[in-house]
């Protein structure tokens, strides 16, 4: 009889995300299990015990998932997990911290296609700033973009510090040339987007960021993202399905479009689900992170055209 | 392929109660998670995590469950959790924190079921002691029965606490609209002369009601005790007793123990987790609901 397959499911915090949880079901696995308060020093010892309790071929059904809210200890995590394997013992690992990594690789990929198809321009000939960029769906986004070779800043509602500080980190980690920013008040924001191209709004859901008067700022906007299906969205005057749409409340710039969180949440379901059902289906382990995310999210919107 | 049912199981406590994991995996969910120390403000965020990760349709097919051991903590994470919900990204919710409002709903539902069949009357207006009433199902008990016309006391051995519950059960779970009063347990000699059903959901192994008590209430006429480990709750009632005479009481007053409040409370438990999966619309049940199915269950199964 063939072996059920399980995804051992590791979180640092005290619980998992349903959605993951949702997710992994149905990209097929039979049996999840949730382990919580997750250590660094633990994963090792999970890891190993994970591959040594099943043969060479019951361990390809098998995989770790590594959740969280925080993505330098879920980049470390599963490099921990991938140093614990013992070929050919050994499993796929796919680290989506907070759905961070797979959420901000559609945001972007969704972003770059507006921007090719509307403006005929790539990412690396643009600005762009990243709201609620000290979170985790904004530093992936962050790095994503800043990786494709846009000028990228982060930007903290709160403290400037927090922004450089965040963007230091990750720069040094992945050779990224992040950027980081505040906006506290309506003027800072009107400042910061002024000559911007692009503009992805990843802060929390039910909260708007930019309000149509400090859009009236933005001069060379091209294109907007949001990733809050929540009403009020982050970005006023974008709508949930918008694809591409024209956005009009950047009345200063021309022919901004939109892309809504329901547009980019379509995408990271296809990508997330293909890269769990990747974990079920390939023949040699894979280890999955934001980078890997981007090129399947890429080649999602490819297929789709 | 059709989607799998998931259940996300959400409590307060360190740790899921395996009754609920096996009447949930029993009931036809396929996965049934554990979300543990889940704290209110947290609700919100798990919700909507379910309920961003699946079609509308596939929704159908997901769920969420509060447990816990806290009743007002309970209620307020399913009020949370459905003002969470987006429509059409919705799903059910069902709150049974320790199985409370499921056991509280068998319990009055039985004793109602004898009050017709035995006394050829009803709850409206009946006097109902909750002993042992300040816990999680003396609340519920003490609530169901009084949104069905009863006039319900809930005695605890602190008057304070019992008043504080009581006041609680009216606001919170009643809004207002049912008048739960307290007592004091040093006093419940006074209070057997009026009473006409008599609940006993105080800790495991506690004798409430003593047989002189039992025999000297003039008018009582349902005795039920959700306590299955002896001593029994009530004297004359044991565990196996489902409308049976206790012995000594000179009102002939019938007693209901806790298996069979168990069984109703089995099935009741059972019917609104299926619920969740067979309704075409997201439900949000908690003890109300499980009253309604614990008496339809009376009618039917009998």
């Amino acid at each position: 009889m063939q072996k059920r397959s399980i995804l051992h499911m590791l979180d640092p915090m005290p619980n998992n995300s349903p959605f993951d949880i949702n997710m992994a079901m149905d990209a097929g696995f039979e049996v999840l299990m949730p382990y919580s308060n997750v250590k660094l020093d633990s994963v090792y010892r999970l890891t190993q015990d994970t591959i040594f309790s099943r043969s060479p071929a019951g361990i390809k059904r098998t995989g770790i998932f590594i959740g969280g809210r925080d993505l330098g200890l879920a980049m470390d995590m599963l490099e921990a997990s991938h140093q614990a394997m013992v070929p050919p013992f050994e499993v796929s690992v796919f680290a989506d911290p907070s759905g961070a990594f797979t959420t901000a690789a559609a945001l972007v990929a969704c972003v770059e296609q507006a921007l090719k198809i509307q403006h005929g321009k790539e990412l690396k000939d643009c600005r762009v700033l990243v709201f609620g960029g000290t979170g985790p769906v904004g530093i992936a986004t962050g790095i994503i973009a800043s990786l494709a070779g846009a000028d990228t800043a982060l930007v903290d509602h709160l403290l400037l510090d927090s922004a450089m500080d965040v963007a230091k980190a990750f720069n040094r980690r992945f050779g990224c040339t992040l950027k980081g920013e505040c906006a506290r008040t309506e003027e800072d924001k009107a400042t910061l987007i002024k000559e911007v191209d692009i503009i992805f709004c990843a802060a929390k859901a039910g909260i708007q960021v930019l309000s149509s008067e400090v859009l009236k700022a933005a001069r060379n906007l091209k294109v907007v993202g949001d990733v809050n299906a929540v009403p009020p969205l982050g970005i006023e005057g974008i709508k949930r399905t918008d694809a591409g749409a024209p956005f009009a409340n950047a009345v200063n710039a021309q022919g901004t479009v939109a892309v809504g969180a329901l547009t980019v949440g379509d995408v990271k379901y296809q990508l997330q689900h293909k890269m769990l059902q990747l974990m079920l289906t390939t023949d040699k382990p894979v280890y999955l992170d934001f980078r890997e995310a981007f090129n399947k999210a890429r080649d999602i919107l490819t297929e789709k055209k | 392929m059709e989607k799998p049912f998931i259940l996300h199981m959400l409590t307060t406590a360190k740790n899921l109660s395996p009754f609920d994991v096996n009447m949930a995996l029993d009931a036809g969910w396929v996965s049934a998670l554990p979300y543990i120390n889940v704290e209110a403000s947290e609700v919100q965020g798990l919700v909507q995590d379910a309920i961003f990760s699946r079609s509308a349709k596939n929704l159908k097919r997901t769920g969420i469950f509060i447990g816990g051991r806290d009743t007002k903590q309970a209620m307020d994470m399913l009020k949370t959790a459905k003002r969470s919900m987006v429509p059409p990204f919705e799903v059910s919710v069902f709150a049974d924190p320790s199985g409370a409002f499921t056991t509280a709903a068998g319990m009055v539902a039985a004793a109602e079921h004898e009050l017709i069949t035995k006394f050829n009357t009803t709850l409206e207006g009946k006097t109902i002691l909750a002993l042992g009433g300040t816990g999680p199902v003396g609340q519920a008990a003490a609530v169901i029965a009084a949104q069905a016309g009863a006039k319900v006391m809930i005695i605890g051995r602190q008057l304070e606490k019992a008043q504080h519950v009581a006041d609680m059960c009216n606001n919170e779970f009643g809004d207002g609209k049912i008048t739960i009063l307290a007592g004091a347990d040093a006093d419940k000699a006074e209070f057997m002369k009026t009473a006409d059903v008599v609940f006993a959901t105080g800790a495991a192994g506690i004798e409430l009601l003593s047989a002189e008590l039992i025999a000297s209430a003039p008018q009582l006429k349902v005795a039920a005790d959700v306590n299955a480990v002896p001593p029994s709750g009530i004297a004359g009632v044991d565990a196996f007793h489902n409308g049976t005479p206790i012995q000594g009481s000179n009102s002939q007053a019938v007693g209901i123990g806790a298996l069979a409040i168990g069984n109703i409370k089995y099935h009741t438990q059972n019917r609104l987790l299926k619920k969740m999966i067979d309704s075409d619309k997201p439900v949000y049940l908690h003890f109300e609901h499980a009253f309604e199915v614990a008496r339809d269950y009376m009618k039917t199964s009998r």
